[in-house]
């Protein structure tokens, strides 16, 4: 494995598309977008299907974004201190079950001279102890993954985790709640504050350390948390939270992370969530990412063995490969490559090469080399690692190659389809929830149909 | 600052990037942060065109534009010319660089043209911005030109997003050679070497006004070029910009009749409709229109004038046309004005409570939740990126008359202008709490308390059937 730092500029759909899926999988949150116009725009105009991306459903009946405010500046406008926050409360006190309130303070915002931070503390003041939050794209890095914003979400709601019964409950006290016109869970956030330990709080029935899952799918993570229950380990939660029959958890469904849990993390680009948790004293667990089969198997393994467990998945993992033998064969020896826009793409390149694909090229607009250690030193070594790497040499890379498939980011995947390449994209591998056992049945699937449909198209007549 | 729920336009840049990625052998460099390079999705997800937009990103912050200009042209030796535009936010953060050199091509030797645009700033919107730039591309490239042997005129129709682009000038075009005359299309599809040879032609026709004002007008200035800004929308609106066309290009005007009257037989449905259709169809029936500035007239003015609705008011989201949107509205409306606000436009379409609604995307919603017939007519609108339907020309009248049979050939549904009289008592109490909803939800709260309450044969509004009522 070679990694090369191009310095080039990699094609990376803006953090801010997808807003609307996000506040959908966090359930209570609302999120407040304050940016200028260009902001906005961005925002809207990428909410709709992106090319290569599976259609989305239709959105609910309801004007702009489900689950996300807007709020205008003016290029000419120097606000003041907490005129924002009026803003948000507008728009918090119009909408029912707000669990957390989350700015999005775009970089033109803090430009004009919002504090986003004080925001926040103000509107959580005026909100009766409401959370607000701001989160915002890092402005030190010099390249931007597309999940950025997911991580900053889950930054933030470890950080509204309980920290178990010998911490105090929440990081930050909130103060009483001044009026309860912010919904019903805010409602139900005050009567939870008066458990000992919130939901999933471990008590004495289980000698081993518990186990929270950071990231990932309702789907995966409730399939990892059989997996790993199996195993006998609590699985006490997830960041997001999980309600009852599949719905989105709120802020009051948050397990306790604080000293003695162990957070096992989903995906490769939860750099700052898994920060913040380690900072509370958790234990994050440095293994595989659980996509791909043996991804998964030394995911559930080392996460058992950081609960003071043992266990071996050889036997499990063997039966996977077994079942997923004939989607397998669709993709040993195929030729694949990575443009690279959401971080996934190493961990996919891993499993990819692990089921017999060659993969000729993976990019990351951006490498955490110590968060992805054990990855990268589990990549094979003749699969060649581009950080930040040019979007047009990667066009020109693409051609020489001829690769049998390409795993391309929103921007390249229609120029490359009108080169003929085969193409999947970065946000249909993201939509069918790679992760685990099943998530690895699921990639193999999608590629073999890939194939199938490629096949048929090219035995018409035209 | 100001809680929106969707905007008409965009940022100034994106205007820009728009006219821009219309010319072939123009390549724009995008001056801005790392996360605002989103155009090469949007150009995928909207044009699905093989040909990777010619937007390049220079990050700031980054290595430095000069280093990013000699890469990108390298990368893209056939540039004729390069457009520099900086984001909002890079705008915004006072960043200062001179002009550039740019480096020769090391396939042509020649050294691309620089365009950049002195007059942008972070208050510049879309529509404007992209006038400008049109008229910057025009303003460098157009150079005098003897006159063309045969008549010739330009099209100035809209950029690259632009609603049916493609499909509206095809017809525009089919128009003309029918008359004889040639046709060139401007910005879309058009290279910069036909930019030189823009003054070549007898006449510019300015389809979309919002995007070829500033150039034409240049062109007029500065060769004397004649221009018609009459949208052909409607039968009579393309009626008269064949007329218009035919004079400026020395055409027999009894040509030009039989032209009209043919196609006025042949293709031309609108007239057709409007006679076939029974006089009840349309008698009282009330329109609103609301959106870009070409089409808000153009087919107010058809509704009103062939058509035969009641045109209640009209308007536009375009504020720096504000002065002849007025002027033009009062053609055919008694109320015009101007917002850049969705919800003000909502809330005036609930106080007007009309039989029919054109607008864009953004008046669905209110459309929706009233029941009143729609018809998203106005740019921008973006559902069918392979093949638009015209609204221009008279196939385009075709299209439209079929839009309006479907939405009008209904019985007229049961006003609210009468229903307001049967309307439901609200308590003190309900009326505070519904103060606390934000404007721009508040019209569809009262919707839903009121029906909520009439389900549950309650004469008046509490404010517990109006927090049962919330979504």
């Amino acid at each position: 494995m070679t990694i090369l730092n191009e310095s080039g500029v990699p094609d990376v759909v803006s953090p801010l598309h997808g807003l609307s899926g996000l506040a959908e999988d966090l359930g209570d949150a609302l999120i407040v977008v304050a940016g200028t116009r260009a902001d906005l725009h961005l925002s809207l105009s990428l909410s709709g299907p992106l090319p290569g991306s599976p259609a989305a459903p239709a959105p609910a009946d309801a004007p702009g974004l489900p689950g996300v405010s807007f709020v205008l500046l003016e290029p000419d406008e120097r606000p003041e201190g907490g005129i924002l926050t009026s803003r948000i409360f507008e728009v918090a006190s119009g909408s029912r079950d707000v669990g957390v309130v989350l700015i999005v303070a775009c970089r033109s915002a803090r430009l004009l001279g919002v504090d986003p931070h004080f925001e926040a503390e103000l509107a959580e003041r005026r909100l009766g102890g409401l959370p607000v939050r701001a989160i915002g794209i890092s402005e030190e890095a010099s390249a931007v993954l597309s999940k950025e914003l997911v991580d900053e979400t889950l930054r933030v709601l470890v950080g509204l985790s309980p920290r178990g019964v010998s911490g105090p409950e929440h990081e930050e006290p909130l103060p009483a709640k001044a009026g309860a016109k912010v919904g019903a869970r805010a409602g139900f956030l005050g009567r939870l504050r008066g458990r000992s330990g919130g939901h999933g709080a471990h008590d004495d029935v289980f000698e081993r350390r518990p186990v929270v899952l950071l990231g990932g799918a309702s789907g995966s993570r409730e399939e990892l948390a059989s997996d790993l229950r199996r195993a006998g380990v609590e699985v006490v939660g997830s960041v997001p939270a999980d309600a009852r029959g599949g719905l989105p958890g709120g802020v009051p469904e948050l397990p306790v992370v604080g000293e003695g849990t162990v957070v096992a993390v989903l995906d490769p680009y939860l750099v700052r969530a898994a920060r913040k948790a380690e900072e509370r004293g958790a234990q994050v667990v440095r293994t595989l990412f659980p996509i791909g089969v043996d991804g998964t198997a030394r995911f559930i393994g080392d996460v058992v063995a950081a609960t003071g467990g043992i266990t071996s998945e050889v036997v499990h993992a063997r039966q996977v490969w077994e079942g997923i033998e004939h989607l397998r064969s669709r993709i040993r020896g195929k030729r694949v490559f990575l443009t690279g826009d959401s971080g996934l793409e190493i961990p996919l390149a891993r499993f990819l090469a692990n089921a017999g694909a060659v993969v000729l090229e993976v990019g990351t607009p951006r490498l955490e080399k110590r968060f992805l250690g054990v990855e990268l030193s589990a990549l094979g070594s003749d699969v060649d690692v581009v950080e930040a790497p040019d979007w047009r040499a990667q066009l020109e890379r693409i051609e020489a190659a001829r690769p049998d498939v390409v795993v391309a980011s929103p921007g390249l995947f229609v120029p490359l389809v009108a080169r003929g390449h085969l193409c999947r994209s970065s946000l249909a591998l993201l939509a069918l929830d790679p992760r685990g056992y099943e998530g690895a049945r699921r990639v193999l699937a999608l590629f073999a149909q890939t194939f199938e449909r490629a096949e048929a198209l090219d035995a018409l007549n035209l | 600052m100001r809680v929106l729920r969707g905007l008409y336009e965009g940022p100034g840049s994106h205007g820009i990037l728009r006219v821009a990625a219309s010319v072939e052998g123009v390549q724009a460099v995008l001056r801005a942060y790392p996360e605002e390079g989103y155009f090469s999705a949007i150009h995928g997800a909207l044009t699905r065109s093989g040909d990777p937009a010619p937007v390049s990103l220079s990050p700031v912050g980054g290595p430095g534009l000069a280093r990013d200009l000699q890469e990108i042209l390298r990368r893209s030796p056939d540039a004729e010319a390069v457009i520099l535009v900086r984001s909002e936010a890079a705008l915004l953060s006072g960043e200062e660089f001179s002009d550039p050199v740019l480096p020769e091509s090391s396939e042509t030797g020649r050294r691309p043209k620089l365009v950049t645009c002195p007059w942008e700033s972070p208050s510049l919107r879309e529509i404007e911005a992209a006038d400008l730039a049109l008229e910057e591309l025009v303003r460098v490239h157009a150079r005098p030109q003897a006159r063309s042997l045969t008549p010739t005129v330009n099209i100035f129709g809209p950029p690259l997003f632009g609603p049916g682009a493609e499909e509206e000038a095809r017809e525009v075009e089919r128009l003309l050679n029918l008359l004889g005359i040639g046709a060139t299309r401007v910005p879309l599809g058009t290279s910069v070497g036909e930019f030189a040879r823009l003054p070549r032609a007898w006449a510019n026709i300015v389809l979309y006004r919002e995007v070829g004002e500033a150039a034409t007008r240049f062109l007029q200035n500065e060769f004397g070029m004649p221009r018609v800004t009459t949208p052909p929308l409607g039968s009579a609106g393309t009626g008269a910009v064949m007329r218009a066309v035919g004079e400026l290009c020395s055409l027999d005007a009894g040509r030009v009749r039989r032209t009209v009257w043919a196609e006025l037989a042949r293709t031309a449905k609108l007239p057709w409709y409007a006679r076939l259709a029974v006089p009840e169809t349309f008698a009282g029936r009330r329109a609103v229109i609301f959106g870009d500035f070409t089409y808000a007239l153009g087919l107010g003015y058809t509704l009103a004038r062939e058509v035969g609705l009641e045109v209640a008011w009209a308007g536009t989201y375009l504020s720096q046309l504000e002065k002849d949107f007025l002027f033009q509205a009062g053609t055919f409306t008694e109320e015009a004005f101007v917002t850049d606000d969705p919800d003000e436009v909502a809330a005036r379409v609930e106080e007007a409570d009309p039989d029919l609604i054109v607008g864009t995307h953004l008046e669905g919603d209110v459309a929706d939740a009233l029941g009143i017939p729609f018809l998203p007519l106005c740019p921008p609108v973006a559902q069918n990126p392979f093949v638009g339907k015209p609204l221009m020309g008279y196939s385009g009248s075709s299209v439209l008359a079929d839009a309006l049979d479907g939405a009008l050939g209904n019985p007229p549904r049961e006003h609210r202008r009468g229903g307001k009289a049967r309307a439901l008592g609200w308590t003190e109490e309900a009326l505070e709490a519904l103060e606390d909803v934000p404007a721009f939800l508040r019209g569809r709260t009262r919707r839903l308390a009121e029906e909520r309450a009439r389900a549950a044969g309650s004469p008046t509004v509490t404010p517990e059937i109006l927090e049962d009522s919330r979504p």
